[in-house]
């Protein structure tokens, strides 16, 4: 359960929500409150964007704080910043719940160091899917500007993850901007938060209570459309039959599990010759059902990749932008992953004090296979 | 000491003979074991099941008596028995003499076509006449050795000099009528004598009509109806008129506890014994009534009063506190029981069988045995021993175990055997072992490149595997799959005839591939493998196939599916055994230096063991004085417990092989077996010391239970039993003279949530008592009891207090004792205990001058840090847990960790020393060896694939695996590797495979199943 602080500080947002952002952040460069900051800037081109490592502040102008695609999960980059050893300096990141969230598990799986790393995170209004964006750059950044604008919670041209996302608030990030019609407060959620703030010369002197009925009403919207989406997902991969059948456009390219944050292998099993059977054993599937599609495991490295991350699973939908044959990869795994942490009463990224559910036994934590553990007690009368 | 043998002898060969022989052996003795009957094994495999666990006995003695069997360093004897004996300790001449067998061993191949044509039908003594034998025969199937043999004293040849037809018919010209019986003579150093117990014969109880009432049965002969391999198959019909019984009445104490037959002893097993015969019968028939009719459930040991409970409640068997009269049969064959209750009332009731608990007495053979070795018996016939030295008998040089001194169940048994091999190697040249290479196993082959070829082998396990599963179809289907050059069903896999058969085939067809389709790979794997190896296959070249558990006794109303299921298995097991490949076990050298954890009379009785064999031993005891809880104890009937205390302490501190340390902590463990590191810490100093060591035995002792039950705080006249003994050596009693003494039994044992019985309680009680008296002849005293459990020659004891006098009240936890002050601000106020008395059928007051409270024995609750840091477990109470309740009782799961005393749970002080020698003699196996063996089937880290998340880490339970700071990937420890698996379902990136269970040989698993539409079904 996530622990909301009291109060906050106001932050002047009349230069609306980008500029507002980088104000604080550059104010906070000035004061040296961090050394280096990470944050999405648009790539030369135009049609994209990028995490830039800044360190020198000048270029903070041309940042985006919050771009209107998510091209890598900021956590895939967080990894490679603090992967290697302790560094000695102080970086911050700018990243969105989502993000937040992947660093939490990739964090407790080693991948991450946080001793480094202050974390600022923002409520998230969704980012466009991959594809509308890059058909139409022009039209993207003006319909995210509108949203941004408008404070849009609703809008439909959000990834389809985003539209059901209902963990789009504050969670483990040290700094959090909280978005409430036309203002934005800065929450300390650590330490570090509250350092900076302090540095700021910043006062947690605002009550958050408006700010957190405006966004517990978000989350109830959101929390049904989710449950209806995953409705309507549940029937389409139920039993082998409708799960071969939603998966049977897969071309095999396996970037889904390029751009997903939490696949952190080296090599994926999949792609590994270790998972690759002899031909004879090919051929003998072939015999035994008469014929075989070929190359193999389309369902098993979906299914494989489920059983690996599901539980780590923080839907921030990279999937579905990597799949170039629109398969709803995201919502699939969106629905497993609610589904298995559920079982587990998990809730993955929501703090770095949760142990990953396979590291702490319970045996109670399991209800059917608790029934089955007194069950087998009771005939242990029986044998062995 | 003058003689030391590297030859000794162990005389007997059931559990206890066997654990002995292998104890030695295991420490590179020369053992010959000397065995009455046609086999090794005793008693247990006339057994069903075993309580506590019910695990099936034949099943975890087999891979003990077959490791005895092919152990280089053990000779057996069967049908031999000591003539005489001459010398001295450490040089002993044993003459033996081995009966004719009138079989050769060496051309017999056990097919069994003699005893089939045989004409003399006898009753089978180990079917307990349930069935007949040949007079040529083998004891049981499982038999070690296999080979058949004539009883002269019923073959038609030897007796009358007609027949021979077993000669015309052996295809192996095996007979030899010629045979005569010879004496040897062996040279020791020292001898265990193991030759355990008979039953007691009930024919003389003519009022419970036993051989004349065709349904009065003993509880022997009713373990054989039960026993799936017994002559009933397991399917308990009655005599009389072979219809199921839908009553049974067990009656406890035939021949125990009765004094007119001078069996004034308990015989300690038979309650659990009857207990786990009513719930096993409640399994095999559907709503039958069970009824125990008993006077003192005596549920004792370890877990055992949770094993009576579920009993009562779980598997709603009856148990009724009374004595049975007389028992009458009926027209019908029934028969019906005249008891007493405890109020006096005579009841009837009727039953379709009745089962006998009867008692175990000497051997009849005791006597003579005891002349010719020159040691002394005891009151009752048992071979004399003492308390203090409860392994000794009254000779130097000649130890005891099992039930020979005294009864006992299978873990006590197993217990003295180890223990009494720790005093003999007093008289035995110890040299540490290299690892040997076995002369007579071929050497390895190298299979590489070799074409798979399988040989199967499904078991029938008698009826056990065979009376569900179509054995002989599961080995039909096996034979036609790809690479199986060879597939046959075999009566019993784990006997030592099938197993021969196995290596033959081997050679026979150029297997390279074992699969067997049996029982649990938990218990009968490393037999198969040894198998294997001695036929020159590498011992991972072998797969299992459970078909036992997982087939006919999970399956047992299906049969048609289990034989299917068993298929399936097999075919899966040849899968898999197709991509096996050999594996190497790693030598891991060991530090000959003990580490003994706690100072108490266990701690100091092992560290005594282990220093008079020759081993550097370090004692840790947290206190500033050594001792332990021993320094409460003032009594022991006869014995001076606190100048043992005194020898014992002076001992292990003056020798020069034993450092003490007391008033230390222990900050860390860390290593594994034969390579431990400890630090302590000084607890006032804080001064740290590290200390290498190769074994570890925990002895942390338990504490005495802090009651606030029955006052106890509020007045000085109400004391606990420890307190109650203080006073009596102080001779401090409060005044004026003492004229009634109330004592209170299962303080804190025996309730809801500490579901144990404290064990020395009663005894305690029944000894301060008789002290008390002794003082004052004319106290009287009360005792509030649940059940009295003065177990084994404890009885005698408790015969004499209530001959003194004393007045015994049965009290239920649902109806306890009540006590009151008779002054409230007194602070030696008098005590008044109302107490339901069931014999007078009312509520008594007594006006107690003193209350003794005999409160329970608690687990330490150090023992979880402890745990932690050893990687062992504690079962539910809190004590440690052993790794097999029955036949490894002080061992630990964790290799070279072991347990002794109260740790392990409550007993008596005999007991501690027993269990101590033998955690001295276990630890010793290891001690005497330059180097052991590290498992082979371990965890092997694929670097390039490891992103170094250190979940591996955190989730092995053995410290094994470790996450290299330097290059951030995953390391195991091949030492501490238990191959248990659990790191590779949790590694994401695949980067760790368990060798001998790859993701090849497991996906390989997967593709032989019809199921392939759901694995990679694309």
């Amino acid at each position: 359960m996530t622990k909301i602080p009291q109060r906050g500080a106001l932050i002047n947002s009349e230069k609306g929500l980008q500029n507002s952002l980088l104000t604080f952040l550059k104010k906070a460069a000035e004061k040296k409150l961090f050394d280096a900051i990470m944050l999405p800037m648009q790539v030369p081109s135009g049609d994209s964007f990028a995490w830039i490592l800044i360190k020198d502040m000048q270029l903070l102008d041309e940042a985006t704080p919050i771009a209107p695609i998510m091209p890598v999960n900021a956590a895939k980059a967080v990894k490679r910043l603090t992967r290697k050893g302790e560094g000695s300096s102080k970086i911050a990141v700018l990243i969105k719940p989502c993000e937040v969230r992947a660093c939490v598990e990739l964090a407790k799986l080693n991948q991450i160091r946080t001793e480094d790393i202050i974390i600022l995170s923002y409520d998230c209004l969704g980012a466009l899917p991959m594809q509308d964006y890059i058909k139409d750059p022009v039209w993207g950044k003006q319909e995210f500007s509108a949203i941004l604008e408008s404070k849009n919670w609703n809008s439909q041209f959000v990834k389809p993850v985003c539209k059901i996302c209902d963990k789009f608030s504050l969670s483990a990030s040290d700094l959090h901007f909280g978005i409430i019609d036309e203002q934005l407060l800065a929450i300390a959620n650590s330490e570090k938060g509250e350092t900076l703030l302090a540095g700021m010369d910043m006062k947690a002197d605002q009550e958050l209570e408006n700010w957190k009925q405006y966004i517990r009403k978000i989350r109830t919207k959101r929390l049904a459309s989710k449950a209806e989406t995953f409705e309507v997902i549940k029937t389409k991969v139920a039993g082998f039959a409708n799960l071969l059948d939603t998966f049977s456009e897969c071309i095999g390219c396996h970037n889904c599990q390029s751009a997903c944050p939490i696949c952190y292998c080296r090599q994926c099993y999949f792609d590994s010759a270790v998972s690759k059977p002899n031909s004879d054993v090919v051929l003998m599937r072939a015999e035994q059902r008469g014929g075989v599609s070929l190359p193999l495991d389309k369902i098993m490295f979906h299914t494989g990749r489920m059983a690996h991350m599901s539980l780590s699973c923080i839907s921030c939908g990279l999937c579905s932008d990597a799949c170039p044959v629109n398969i709803p990869v995201a919502k699939i795994f969106s629905y497993v992953a609610s589904e298995t942490q559920k079982t587990f009463e998990y809730t993955a990224g929501e703090s770095f004090g949760d142990a990953l559910p396979m590291k702490e036994y319970k045996p109670e934590e399991l209800g059917e296979l608790g029934k089955l553990v007194q069950n087998a007690e009771i005939q242990e009368g029986g044998h062995e | 000491m003058s003689h030391k043998s590297s030859s000794v002898m162990v005389v007997g060969a059931g559990i206890a003979g066997i654990q002995a022989a292998l104890d030695l052996a295991e420490m590179g003795l020369q053992v010959h074991l000397i065995e009455e009957s046609a086999s090794i094994g005793g008693r247990m495999p006339q057994l069903d099941k075993t309580f506590p666990t019910n695990d099936c006995s034949m099943c975890i003695l087999a891979p003990k008596m077959s490791e005895c069997a092919r152990h280089p360093n053990i000779k057996i004897y069967i049908k031999s028995n000591i003539s005489a004996l001459e010398g001295e300790p450490g040089d002993f001449t044993v003459k033996v003499l081995q009966a004719a067998k009138y079989v050769d061993p060496v051309k017999c191949v056990a097919c069994g076509i003699c005893e089939s044509k045989c004409p003399v039908k006898v009753d089978d003594e180990f079917d307990m006449g349930l069935r007949k034998r040949g007079a040529i025969s083998r004891y049981f199937l499982q038999s070690i050795p296999s080979e058949y043999t004539i009883d002269p004293e019923k073959c038609l040849k030897l007796t009358k000099g007609v027949c021979g037809i077993c000669e015309k018919v052996c295809p192996a010209q095996a007979i030899n009528y010629q045979d005569t019986d010879q004496e040897i003579s062996l040279k020791v150093g020292a001898v265990i004598l193991a030759t355990g117990i008979d039953a007691f014969d009930p024919i003389g109880f003519g009022h419970f009509g036993y051989k004349s009432y065709k349904n009065v049965v003993t509880s022997l002969e009713f373990e054989r109806m039960l026993s799936a391999s017994g002559p009933l198959g397991g399917h308990v019909v009655r005599a009389y008129d072979h219809k199921e019984p839908q009553s049974i009445a067990f009656i406890q104490c035939v021949g125990s506890r009765d004094e007119s037959i001078d069996h004034n002893y308990c015989s300690s097993a038979c309650c659990m014994f009857a207990i786990k015969e009513a719930m096993i019968a409640r399994e095999h028939i559907k709503g039958l009534k069970a009824s125990i009719f008993y006077m003192d459930i005596r549920a004792y040991g370890k877990d055992f009063d949770k094993y009576y409970e579920k009993a009562k409640f779980q598997y709603e068997v009856e148990f009724i506190k009374s004595k049975v009269a007389e028992i009458s049969e009926t027209d019908d064959g029934s028969l019906t029981l005249k008891y007493v209750l405890e109020n006096g009332d005579i009841h009837y009731s009727d039953y379709d069988l009745v089962v006998l608990s009867i008692g175990l007495q000497p051997r009849a053979n005791i006597v003579k045995l005891a002349q010719k070795l020159d040691i002394k018996l005891n009151e009752y016939g048992f071979c004399r021993s003492n308390a203090f030295t409860p392994l000794q008998t009254t000779r130097e040089g000649i130890y005891v175990c099992g039930a020979l001194n005294g009864p006992k169940d299978i873990p006590e048994s197993v217990t003295t055997a180890s223990g009494a091999v720790a005093d003999a190697v007093k008289y035995l040249k110890l040299e540490r072992q290299e690892i040997t290479e076995d002369k007579d196993a071929e050497p390895e082959k190298d299979v590489k490149g070799e074409r798979p070829r399988v040989g199967a082998f499904v078991c029938h396990c008698g009826i056990n595997i065979a009376g569900v599963v179509d054995v002989k179809a599961v080995a039909e289907s096996a034979r036609n799959l790809p690479n199986v050059e060879h597939a046959e069903d075999l009566m019993y896999a784990c006997s030592q005839d099938c197993m021969n058969t196995i290596k033959e085939r081997i050679k026979e067809h150029n297997l390279n591939r074992i699969i067997v389709a049996a029982c649990t790979p938990r218990t009968h794997e490393p037999l198969f493998r040894q198998t294997i190896a001695e036929a020159g296959l590498n011992p991972y070249l072998f797969e299992m196939a459970n078909i036992r558990d997982q087939c006919s006794w999970a399956h047992m109303n299906e049969p048609e599916l289990a034989t299917q299921k068993a298929k399936d298995l097999v075919r899966m097991g040849i899968a898999k055994a197709r991509k096996l490949t050999p594996l190497q076990r790693l030598p891991i050298d060991i530090n000959p230096q003990a580490l003994i954890i706690g100072g108490g009379l266990a701690g100091m009785t092992a560290a005594q063991s282990l220093a008079e064999a020759g081993f550097m031993t370090y004692l840790l005891e947290k206190e500033a004085e050594l001792g332990g809880n021993m320094r409460n104890i003032f009594f022991n009937f006869g014995n001076d417990p606190q100048k043992l205390l005194a020898e014992k302490i002076e001992y292990v501190t003056n020798h020069e092989l034993i450092e003490v340390h007391t008033n230390v902590d222990i900050e860390n463990i860390d290593g594994f077996v034969g390579n431990y590191k400890t630090v302590i810490i000084d607890k006032d100093t804080k001064q740290k010391q590290e200390i290498e060591h190769g074994i570890v035995i925990v002895a942390t002792g338990a504490d005495e239970h802090v009651t606030t039950e029955y006052l106890y705080g509020e007045s000085s006249r109400i004391v606990t039993q420890v307190e109650f003994e203080k006073m009596l050596h102080d001779q401090d009693f409060p005044k004026p003279k003492l004229k009634n003494v109330v004592m209170i039994q299962c303080v804190g044992s025996r309730e809801e949530g500490k579901m144990y019985c404290s064990r020395v309680c009663c005894t305690k009680a029944v000894k301060n008592a008789l002290n008390l008296k002794k003082k004052f002849p004319n106290v009287n005293i009360y005792i509030a009891y649940r059940d009295i459990r003065t177990y084994g020659f404890r009885e005698k004891y408790y015969t004499e207090l209530r001959d003194q006098g004393a007045m015994f009240v049965h009290y239920t936890p649902e109806n306890k004792p009540q006590v009151t002050l008779a002054d409230e601000w007194d602070p030696g106020s008098k005590v008044s205990v109302t107490v339901f008395d069931p014999i007078m059928d009312k509520e008594v007051v007594v006006d107690a001058d003193l209350l003794v409270l005999a409160t329970a024995i608690d687990a330490r609750k150090e023992n979880i840090d402890l745990a932690k840091m050893l990687k062992i477990s504690l079962n539910t109470d809190g004590m440690f847990l052993e790794a097999h309740v029955k036949l490894r009782p002080v061992d630990f799961a964790t290799e070279g960790v072991f347990v002794a005393g109260l740790a392990h749970n409550p007993k008596d002080m005999d007991e501690s020393i027993t269990q101590a020698k033998a955690a001295a003699s276990r630890a010793m196996t290891y001690l005497n060896k330059k180097s052991v063996l590290a498992e082979g089937t371990i965890t092997e880290v694929n670097e390039s694939r490891c992103s170094g998340c250190g979940f591996c880490e955190e989730i092995c339970a053995y410290n094994a695996i470790k996450i290299d700071p330097e290059k951030e990937i995953a390391v195991v420890n091949e030492a501490l590797c238990k191959g248990c698996g659990a790191c590779v379902a949790s590694c994401r990136c695949a980067a760790l495979n368990l060798r001998g269970f790859s993701n090849e040989q497991l996906f390989s698993v997967f593709e032989s199943l019809d199921l392939n539409d759901i694995i990679g079904g694309d």
